[in-house]
Formats: structure tokens, sequence, C-alpha cells
């Protein structure tokens, strides 16, 4: 016997695949709240409504992504493609990154909002150029909510494979130093003297990647204090979504 | 008799030969005409005749064609010509204008650079002309219609483009080139702005024009070539060492400019943006604070040891440098110097701590009342690399003394960026008057330093006396200028004008015989005349400029890059000088002024500083567990 599918889950899971780009089935199950079975058939009513696309892109479960006329239902103006292959892997960490901190008691205290990073290039209206670096999602937290970083804004990194020290470097200056909100006019991405946009950046890390982020945060001097470095969900990685499910539905 | 006679039939057999080709003779006429008008050079109208080269090429496949026969080609000029004349003669005029017209343009505008080319010639060597003055008039006269040409294409919307596909900036129009090559925009390659430079000119005369063109096209062109992966992310550092309200209006307008130009900041030291001192290397800290204090030498030079010694002393603590001016003053001290060192192995230290003792208050009350005057622009927080562009300004007309402070601290600061910040970052340092503070930083040495750390020096000045403090350091820096010299009206143009060399002309003498009549005899030598003219740099209009480089120079109008309107007006600020408001610092998400060394210490430890990042760890410890140790 299946549950009762309720209209706004369904309608949260299609925003959520939509911002992150789509989502495997295990995950998609964990954002709809319901068992792999259900999440399968969720998917298939989304596809008959021409609304989503699925296929086996990669190892692991298959993937999900909104077709364009999916995204005009949710409103946005997204160009509609299916994830990238050679992006699976972070995607999938990101999803997950997303999923662990909007887990958390706090998270829903605060009230935080994920900007997702499909969000922050769509409002650069493909203005991104080599030197502008787009996290992998912020988190808003309102001013005024029940806990201590009220008001402030995070940036989230999710990093599987260790970069170059000096690009780490300079990718972290890059986002602590950021004043502009993403898609802002060139002159007000860094203002001197004006409040940083990203309070802080929370580098989320494969155990290959820590050792560069750590150094690099080091390198940083001061600035360092703004980075917080905490490990990937075990869920992250590509493995995770071939096993069987384990995790619990919500 | 016989004479006048050949002349005459000379003259005779020339109208003949016009006549009979009058279609030629017409567009000849017509070339030199807009020729004279427009101050070109006579490659113009050869390139014009060159572009004709299609239409005779398909006129000549049509005649094939049409008679297919080699003779009926052979043919085909003469009886187009023929054609001509009977259409003329029937009252076809446009007919007979389009029969002859693909033989009769090409061959008249050869013929008009001919004759327009045999005209400057006669003009330059004194052999034409009717009158003595000719020469000279028509050289007047040609500068006239040549500025005139070059403003008209400045006036025209996107003519002149700030940046161009193969690296070079475009400054304005050409209107007289001697020894470069003769072109329409004046444009300078990129690595020439990665070179030492020079501009020399006085008030009013568009340098602060030039100087934002050159700049906004450096920065265009790095951002360009740095996308591309072809260099590094682009630094322009202005020290401006006039400083005033005209100086905070240049800085203004430089914003506007180079954010057109790509560049997303630019910070207004010490108005809007500060930058901090304590950054430095403590070497380096230490010989750069023991240089801000004024010290002479004889006697005094026993003071300044004294004076390093403790600083040194202060910056090289156990605990590690400084942060920030209070920091350092706290260390001023007797008693903190002897405790700071007393922890064990430091016996050398803490005897010269002690020793120094009763020099450390006097010591302490310098730097007190320096960093008093020097105002909060350097105790931080900032470095350079949080803006792509930074105007400085310096109140070197005012505070003559803290002015050249600041310029000694912000040199070693630009310095120290150059040899241990970000690699291959492409640095330019523009400065203006920097004579005016100087004296504790020659601006050759400043050059030398700069070449050693791969940064590009641009040195400009009202007047050439105003490039340096002597004659010696001033032909140094002219003859260093490898990126080239810019010259506007100045009153005394002949020591640059001299640095340009000379190039051979030939004189020809003839006699006057009477009112418009020249015998012909005559003589003619070749004689060394300088490549650029100071007369004619004096009388330079706004915007002109003479561009010297290698042996050359090309005198142009600079085009005024337009900016986008002012911003919204700035919160005020309380007074110059005063560095990021109280206000302004408390939205910044405070940090801890730690070392790098010691950056990477527990979360405890770094939000240990006041006032501290609120603590996120529960939940980041909800989501994603504790913080790996790495």
């Amino acid at each position: 016997m299946t549950a009762p599918r309720d209209p706004g889950r369904d309608t949260a899971g299609l925003l959520f695949a939509a911002e992150m780009y789509g989502v495997q089935m295990d995950q998609l199950a964990i954002v709809l709240g319901v068992g792999e079975p259900q999440a399968r058939r969720v998917a298939a009513a989304w596809r008959a409504r021409r609304y989503a696309e699925s296929a086996r892109l990669g190892p692991g479960m298959p993937w999900t992504w909104l077709t364009k006329a999916g995204l005009a239902a949710c409103g946005l103006r997204y160009a509609a493609a299916p994830p990238a292959l050679g992006r699976l892997a972070h995607l999938r960490a990101v999803v997950a990154a997303r999923l662990a901190i909007e887990a958390a008691p706090h998270y829903v205290t605060g009230g935080g909002y994920w900007r997702s990073e499909r969000r922050l290039r769509s409002r650069m209206g493909g203005r991104v150029g080599l030197r502008e670096h787009v996290p992998d999602g912020e988190v808003h937290w309102p001013s005024g909510a029940a806990v201590p970083w009220a008001g402030e804004c995070w940036a989230i990194e999710a990093e599987l494979t260790p970069k170059t020290m000096r690009r780490t470097v300079t990718i972290m200056r890059e986002l602590l130093s950021r004043t502009g909100d993403y898609g802002c006019p060139a002159d007000e991405v860094r203002v001197p003297g004006q409040p940083p946009r990203h309070a802080r950046a929370v580098y989320l890390c494969s155990a290959a990647a820590q050792r560069v982020v750590a150094r690099a945060r080091a390198e940083l001097g001061s600035l360092g204090a703004r980075i917080e470095i905490r490990s990937l969900p075990p869920a992250a990685a590509m493995s995770a979504a071939s096993r069987p499910a384990q995790r619990e539905t919500q | 008799m016989r004479r006048v006679a050949a002349r005459l039939l000379g003259v005779a057999g020339l109208a003949v030969l016009v006549v009979a080709a009058a279609p030629v003779s017409v567009v000849a006429c017509c070339g030199v005409a807009a020729a004279w008008l427009g101050g070109w050079p006579p490659g113009r109208l050869y390139r014009a005749a060159l572009w004709c080269g299609p239409m005779l090429a398909v006129w000549l496949a049509a005649t094939a064609v049409a008679t297919r026969s080699l003779t009926g080609l052979a043919e085909g000029p003469y009886l187009a010509w023929l054609a001509m004349w009977h259409d003329g003669a029937a009252g076809s005029y446009p007919q007979a204008a389009a029969v002859i017209a693909p033989l009769a343009v090409p061959a008249g505008l050869a013929v008009g650079g001919l004759a327009w080319a045999w005209r400057i010639w006669s003009m330059q060597t004194g052999s034409g002309g009717l009158a003595p003055g000719s020469a000279v008039s028509f050289d007047r006269r040609q500068w006239r219609h040549q500025a005139r040409t070059a403003g008209a294409l400045i006036a025209a919307p996107g003519a002149v483009p700030l940046t161009t596909r193969s690296d070079s900036i475009g400054v304005g129009a050409v209107i007289r080139v001697v020894g470069h090559r003769a072109r329409k925009i004046a444009a300078i390659p990129y690595s020439r702005l990665r070179s030492h430079q020079v501009v020399i000119g006085s008030t009013g005369t568009g340098k602060t024009t030039l100087l934002l063109r050159l700049w906004a096209g450096f920065m265009a062109t790095a951002l360009r070539r740095h996308a591309a992966g072809q260099g590094g992310a682009p630094l322009l550092v202005v020290l401006d060492c006039k400083g005033g309200a005209d100086a905070r209006r240049i800085a203004d307008r430089a914003r506007r400019v180079l954010r057109l130009a790509g560049a997303r900041s630019t910070a207004v030291w010490p108005d809007e943006a500060s930058l901090s001192l304590w950054t430095l290397p403590p070497d380096q800290l230490t010989t750069t604070l023991v240089d801000l204090i004024e010290h002479g030498t004889g006697a005094a030079a026993y003071y300044t040891d004294v004076m390093e010694a403790v600083v040194g002393l202060a910056v090289t603590a156990p605990d590690g440098p400084p942060a920030c001016v209070a920091d350092f003053l706290t260390r001023l001290e007797p008693g903190w110097l002897t405790a700071a060192y007393a922890s064990g192995g430091y016996d050398a230290e803490l005897a010269l701590a002690r020793s120094a003792a009763r020099q450390i208050g006097d010591i302490a009350l310098r730097f007190r009342t320096l960093f008093r005057r020097l105002g909060a622009g350097l105790d931080g927080p900032g470095d350079l690399s949080n803006a792509d562009a930074w105007y400085c300004i310096l109140e070197g007309t005012a505070e003559v003394s803290v002015a050249e402070a600041q310029a000694r601290a912000l040199v070693d600061l630009l310095a120290s960026y150059a040899a241990h910040g970000p690699a291959g970052r492409e640095i330019l340092l523009a400065v203006d008057e920097f004579s005016a503070v100087s004296r504790r930083l020659p601006v050759w040495q400043l050059y030398e330093r700069a070449r050693s750390l791969g940064l590009a020096v641009q040195v400009s000045a009202q007047s050439w006396e105003g490039l340096a403090a002597d004659e010696d350091e001033r032909y140094r820096i002219a003859a260093a200028a490898d990126g080239g010299i810019w010259l506007l009206r100045t009153p005394r143009p002949e020591p640059v004008a001299a640095l340009a060399g000379t190039r051979k002309v030939t004189d020809t003498t003839r006699w006057l015989l009477g009112p418009g009549t020249w015998s012909r005899g005559g003589s003619s030598r070749v004689r060394d005349a300088p490549v650029v003219d100071p007369a004619l740099i004096r009388a330079l209009d706004v915007g002109q400029a003479a561009y010297i480089y290698r042996g050359g120079v090309t005198y142009l109008q600079v085009k005024r890059l337009v900016s986008a309107p002012a911003a919204l007006q700035a919160p005020a600020t309380e007074a110059p000088g005063a560095a990021a408001q109280p206000e302004e610092a408390a939205r910044q998400p405070a940090v801890t002024r730690e070392r790098p060394d010691r950056a990477a210490a527990s979360p405890a430890r770094r939000a240990a500083g006041a006032p501290a990042l609120p603590d996120a760890s529960s939940l980041l410890d909800e989501a994603f567990g504790p913080e790996p140790t790495s």
C-alpha cells in the first residue's frame, strides 16, 4: 500500500530538483520524505506531465531533472538541460550538503534559506567571467531569527577533489571579500569599506581535499577566521548512491 | 627669350595633357584638395587607389568577356576614353562618368597622391612655394588641418576603441607623425604600459584626461588578457601627491572611468579605504617604521641606531609582530620589552632593552606623534588585493612631511605586495608630482625598485622640473622611460625634446629674382633637425599630446573617456585622512588580527578576538559533525 501523495511535497521536490540541476533518486526520496519506490512513482508522474526527465547518467541511482515545461511550471527561467556528466559527483555532493544542513534543527530554528548555485548563475545572466567564482550555494539567515548568526549570509563550498593551494586561497579571498550580490554591477562586486556579502564560508570537504583547504585557510591569516571546515556527509559520495538506501525517510 | 618660350611650351603641353586626361585630372585634383583640407599624408591617397583595384579588375574582366580577345582588352581603356568624350559631347555626363570611372578613379587617386607627395616634399625642402615664407605657412596650415581632422575623428562615437584585439590601447587620433608609422588612430601596445613611462604637461592641458585613458586602457587590456589566461590580474596604484579637493575630484573620475573599463573596485585611500602597515614582513616593517621618522646624520645617527634597535625589539618580539598602532605603541615601553624577552633564550635582546630603556620613552613619543599625524589610513584593515585599483591621495601640498611618510609607507607596502603577494599580478604604479614627496625616496630609487619587482612606473609632472629634485635625476628618469614619453603643452620642453634626438632633413636654397619669381639655381644640404619641435609643443592645444618613442614622435588628439555619471554622494567623512568610519567598521564582520602562522588555531582561539563572529559550530556540528583534524 502506498502512502498518499502530498502535493506540497511534490512541488517542493520539483523546485528542489530545478534548483540543484538534478537529483538522484535516493536524494529525491529524502526530499519528498518517501521511500525510493514512491519517489520513482513521483518521478514517473512528473515525466508523464513532461515536467521532468529521468535517466541513469552515471553510477548509482537514476537522475531526475526538470524539462523546459517543468521549469516554466516552477516559474524559473533556467536553461533546461540534463546534469553535466562531468559534474555528477559534485552535484550529488552539493545536494547531500544541502539535505544535511536543512535537516539540522538549528537550520529550521534560524529560518535558513538555501540559494542555489543555479540561481546565482541565473542572476548573473551569463556574465560569469573567468574571474568570478560562484559558490555552490548560499545560506541566508533572516535577521531577527533565534540563532546567534541571524542576518548573516554564508557561502557553501563542496570540495570533492583538492585544488591547488593558490587557487583555493584565491577562491577563499574572493568569497570573503565580495560585497555585492551576484549579478550586481561590476563596480559593486568588491567595494572597500562595505560589509562583505559572506560573513563566512563553509567548506565541506572530502578526506582528500581537507588538507589543502586547511592549509589555504591558514594562508589567509586573519581572514581565515571566517572559514569553517567540515567533512562532507557520507551520502555525498557517488558510491553511496549505488548502495541500497539505508537512510530513513523524513 | 628662348627660355621663356620653352617654359610656355612646357606649360601648354601640360595643359593639353591635363585636358586630354580630364577624368584623371579631375580625380587627382579632388584627391589633392581633400588631402590638403584633411592634412592627410600621401599614403592615404595611394591606399584609396589600391582599394579601387577590385573595381578595375571587374571592369577589365567584363571588357575581356565582352570583347573575347586580348586585343580588345588592350584597346579597352582607349575605347572607354573615346566613349567618355562621345557621351560628354552628347550631353550624357553621368554616362560619360560611369564609363571612365573604373579607370579614372584609381589612376587619378594615384596621380593625386604623387602630386601631393611632391608638394609636401617641395615645401619641406624649401624648394616650393611662391613666397619665401610659403613653407612655414604651409606647415602651420597643414597642422591646423590635421588637428581639425583628428578632432573630427575623436568626435565620432566609437572611432577610437579603448583596447584592441591586438592588445593595443587606443589613446586618440593621430595629428602628425615624425619617424613613426602614419595611422589614423594612435594606439600603443600594452607592453609599453608595462614599462616605465613619463608624462609631462602643465595644468589644464589634458594631462588628467590622458592619464585616465591610459589607466583605463591598461585595466581593460589587462583584464581581457587575464581572462584569456595570458597574464595576471591587473593592479593599478595611483599616488596623487598633490592632494586637496582636486585630487578627490580626479579620484571620483578615475573610479567611474575604471568601472567602465571593467575594474570591479577602486579604493580611494585614505578617505574610503585603508591599508595595514602591519602586514609587512617583520624585517621590512622595522625598516619602514624607522624610515617614517625623520632623522638626521652626524650625532643624530647614534639616536637613529638606538631607535632602530628599539623598533626591532618591538617588532620581532617573541609574541609576534604588532598588529596595529596601539599594539606597537604599547610595546614601546621598557617594562613591556623586558617582560617580552624575559622568557629565556633572549639574553642579548633583554640586555639591549635594558640599555635602551632611557631612550624608549622619547622614541615612543615620536612614534605616537607620527601616527597621530598619519591618521588611520595605514592602520588597516585592508591590503592591496582588496581592490583592482587604488587611488592614494597624499597631501603633498598641505602637509609635506606627512605625505612623505605616507609615500614611503605606501611604496614599501606595494613593494612587499609585489614581492610576496599573488604571483603574476600585473602592477602599474602611477605617481603624479612625486617630487613633492620624494625627499626620503628619490624617484630614481623607486624606478630601480620597481624594475627589480616587475612593476611598471608611470611618472607624471607638470613640468620638466617637477619630475625630480635635480637635473641628473630628471635625466635618469626620462632616459629610463622605455615605454615612451608623453609630452603635453609645457613651458620648457627642450630637455625632453632633445632626448627624442634628431633626424636628417634637406634644406634647399634658391635665389629670389623678384615677386613670385625664383631662379632655377640653388643648392641643397642635409642637416640634423630635432625630431620634436619644442615650439610646436609649446603651442599644443588642450588635449593634444606628443608621444615620443624610439626616436620618433606621434602628435595626437587624446580621446576623452566619457565616464558614467557620478555615483550617489558618499557618506560624509569627518576629514581627509580618516579611514574607515567607526560605524562602517562595526558593520564589517570583525576578525581577529592574527598572523598567518597563528591563524590555523582552533575556532575557540580564533573567536578570542573581540568582537568575533558568533559561533556557528552548533549548527555545523549537527549537520556535518565536528571540524576534521588534518
